[in-house]
């Protein structure tokens, strides 16, 4: 794991205004204090990414001074609130080398896609892409023939058929509600992609911040659906 | 250029290694294969080695990017260097490489090593299907190369280690394109000669192998068992060997195909990397060394053998030598220091005329020879100190004690004349400065290079 260190120390060195991953940026402030403490003490950095309304992907790391060196005893994603194992440590800081690759503070989903399989095992993530005029009907179809389970605290089938049809037929992708694109691309994942994909709907003309790529990975490996999606 | 200015050099070439890989020496152990143990280890743990390789991967533009900075500078200051240089060529680098260092610094002013580092991610990188495969070959070369830094930066009249990127990709295309068609047409010839066939060009000889299914049906094609290098002569030496290259070719994208392509990709291989290594010398006015006799022989049988130097550096590195690497790699530094490579070259060639090393046998002899002229002087420097020793040890035990005990109790030794006090004490001085002299002569010889060899050779 040092070698990513040694991997943010170029980055830093190449652009003083590198922002590393929070999770790094957590160790760096819990390393800051590390030489004060006494041996089998532990001491906390506290790393987050935001905006003043919004934070994101904010992170809690604790080590613990040992007489032969250093333990890391927690790593925790404060968004989610459960701990970062280590594996999972790994993958992100694997991911941030892969984005940090594409120029730039916002990716295509093609990228993001790309960047999210190369390093989390079994190509689960993919793009829906062009295929969403066709997963649009099978959606209709499906939700018709009762075959779509919704959650708990979405509409019922009927306002979501209603929904459906208010949107006027030319209507290109990205004039279709967040949720429900949401809802197209994981109720048709199925019959489109293998079994455990997690679908991309945003439209390919888009692009996003990195940032939300990173969220993406911490929801699929340690979050709500992290229980659906566990890596093979 | 001045030697500060090739230290500064390749003191940025180490500042690479330690950008990318400075957090993982410390995970290096004291072993002389502990950069094998390393590369092993590192790949072994299936998530570490692909944040690993993430996370190394660009090493390939800044090493690049350094040679095409410093490449110029460093070949105009190799060939003009007046000393007895070496280019190793067999394996990505030697697998340890500090032991083949202690072994051909005895003899050679200046071993030229190609870069590992820039051979690997510049060509193996690609032909890669495993990047374990890759990252474990990268590791291990990186601390193989990183493990004698000091040897390579330290301030001696001739550099002792030169690590060069030595690769047909970095000769100009014209001349690299004559080479290859050289090589081919020499193993053709070898090819069509090894197995009696009539091939009439690289594509029929590849053909002709593709159809030889395992080390059996090769070793029983085989006509000329004589062109072979010892190791093919066997057919378990040479089963052996073809099993172990065909294993390793999961790991490349190139197609698997017969133990015979197998076979074939290897030997033209050998006949490309020989032109590669003549060039070399050639270019920078130095001799082939090798480690191994595989790759050996086929620079033997392309160029007709070796000149008395290179035959020289590379019996030194045959197994009877292997005492020299319990020589501790500060010696190498003493041996220039007190300017005795030259002296030591003299003692190691006595006897050995400017023969061609074409066979075996002939390195054998070669061989055998050194190691009789290295003991000679060994046992020449041991009686030298034990001389010392002794001169010592009558001042320290017989004359000192008596003429110190007779001034000492007021008495004046009597020989048959009467002598003075005065005439004692500048006895005792003179016997004292002599005591003392002699015992900083051991002291130095105790030091020397040559002492540090007989302490490894006793030690063996």
């Amino acid at each position: 794991m040092v070698v990513f260190l040694d991997y943010i120390s170029r980055k830093l060195k190449e652009n003083p205004d590198y922002n590393p991953h929070p999770i790094i940026r957590a160790f760096m402030c819990a390393l800051q204090d590390i030489d004060k403490i006494e041996n089998e003490k532990t001491v906390m950095g506290v790393s987050q990414e935001g905006t003043r309304d919004a934070i994101y992907e904010a992170y809690i790391v604790v080590l613990q001074k040992h007489s032969d060196g250093i333990e890391v005893k927690e790593i925790q994603n404060v968004n989610v609130g459960k701990r970062l194992p280590t594996d999972a440590m790994i993958l992100i800081f694997r991911l941030q080398i892969q984005l940090d690759r594409i120029e730039g503070d916002i990716v295509s989903p093609e990228e993001a896609v790309v960047a999210l399989n190369k390093v989390i095992p079994g190509e689960r993530f993919v793009l829906l892409g062009d295929k969403w005029k066709e997963a649009i009907e099978e959606f209709r179809r499906a939700l018709k023939a009762g075959e779509v389970y919704l959650p708990a605290n979405h509409k019922a089938i009927e306002e979501t058929l209603k929904q459906l049809d208010e949107i006027p037929a030319e209507a290109p992708w990205e004039d279709y509600p967040n949720d429900l694109r949401a809802l197209i691309g994981s109720s048709v994942a199925k019959k489109y992609f293998k079994g455990g994909s997690v679908v991309i709907t945003t439209p390919t003309h888009f692009k996003f911040e990195k940032y939300k790529v990173f969220q993406m990975a911490t929801e699929f490996l340690i979050g709500r659906a992290a229980d659906y999606f566990r890596p093979e | 250029m001045q030697p500060k200015g090739i230290k500064e050099i390749y003191q940025g070439y180490f500042n690479i290694i330690d950008e990318y890989f400075g957090s993982i020496k410390h995970y290096l152990g004291p072993d002389e294969d502990s950069h094998i143990d390393l590369g092993l280890e590192i790949a072994s743990y299936p998530l570490i080695s692909d944040l690993v390789f993430d996370a190394t991967e660009d090493i390939d533009k800044a090493i690049e990017n350094f040679w095409y900075a410093n490449l110029k500078d460093l070949i105009a200051y190799v060939e003009q260097q007046d000393c007895l240089k070496c280019v190793y060529s067999g394996d990505v680098s030697p697998p340890i490489l500090e032991n083949f260092v202690k072994k051909s610094a005895l003899y050679i002013d200046t071993v030229i090593i190609p870069d590992p580092i820039y051979n690997l991610v510049r060509f193996q990188k690609q032909i890669a299907q495993d990047n374990k495969y890759y990252l474990n070959k990268l590791i291990r070369n990186v601390f193989n190369v990183w493990k004698l830094k000091d040897l390579v930066l330290a301030d001696t009249k001739e550099r002792i280690l030169l690590i060069l990127p030595i690769n047909l990709d970095l000769v100009k295309s014209e001349a690299r394109n004559k080479l290859i068609e050289k090589a081919e047409t020499k193993f053709i010839s070898y090819t069509g000669s090894l197995f009696d066939q009539e091939f009439a060009d690289k594509e029929s000889c590849f053909e002709y192998l593709s159809h030889q299914k395992s080390s059996k049906d090769i070793f029983g094609n085989i006509k000329r068992y004589d062109i072979l290098p010892n190791e093919f002569k066997k057919f378990e030496t040479l089963d052996g060997f073809l099993n172990n290259l065909h294993a390793t070719r999961k790991y490349t994208k190139i197609p698997i195909g017969t133990v015979g392509d197998s076979f074939g990709i290897y030997i033209s291989a050998q006949f490309i990397r020989v032109q590669e290594h003549q060039f070399m010398c050639q270019r920078l006015n130095a001799e082939p060394i090798y480690d191994d006799q595989l790759p050996w022989f086929f620079f033997n049988y392309e160029m007709g053998g070796l000149d008395m130097d290179a035959a020289i550096a590379t019996a030194l590195q045959q197994e009877n030598f292997e005492w020299l690497t319990k020589v501790p790699l500060q010696a190498i530094k003493i041996l220039r220091e007190e300017d005795k490579l030259e002296y030591m070259r003299g003692v190691i060639r006595k006897g050995i005329t400017d023969l061609k090393a074409k066979k075996v046998k002939d390195l054998l002899e070669v061989s055998e020879i050194i190691q009789k002229n290295i003991q000679e002087e060994l046992r020449r420097h041991a009686a030298e100190m034990s001389d010392l020793k002794k001169e010592v040890k009558s001042i320290t035990r017989k004359e000192i004690p008596i003429s110190t005990g007779g001034y000492l109790v007021g008495l004046i030794p009597y020989y048959g004349f009467i002598v003075s006090l005065p005439f004692i004490l500048r006895d005792i001085i003179r016997l004292l400065g002599q005591k003392k002299r002699t015992e900083q002569v051991i002291e130095e010889k105790e030091r020397s290079y040559t002492n540090l060899l007989l302490k490894s050779h006793e030690k063996n």
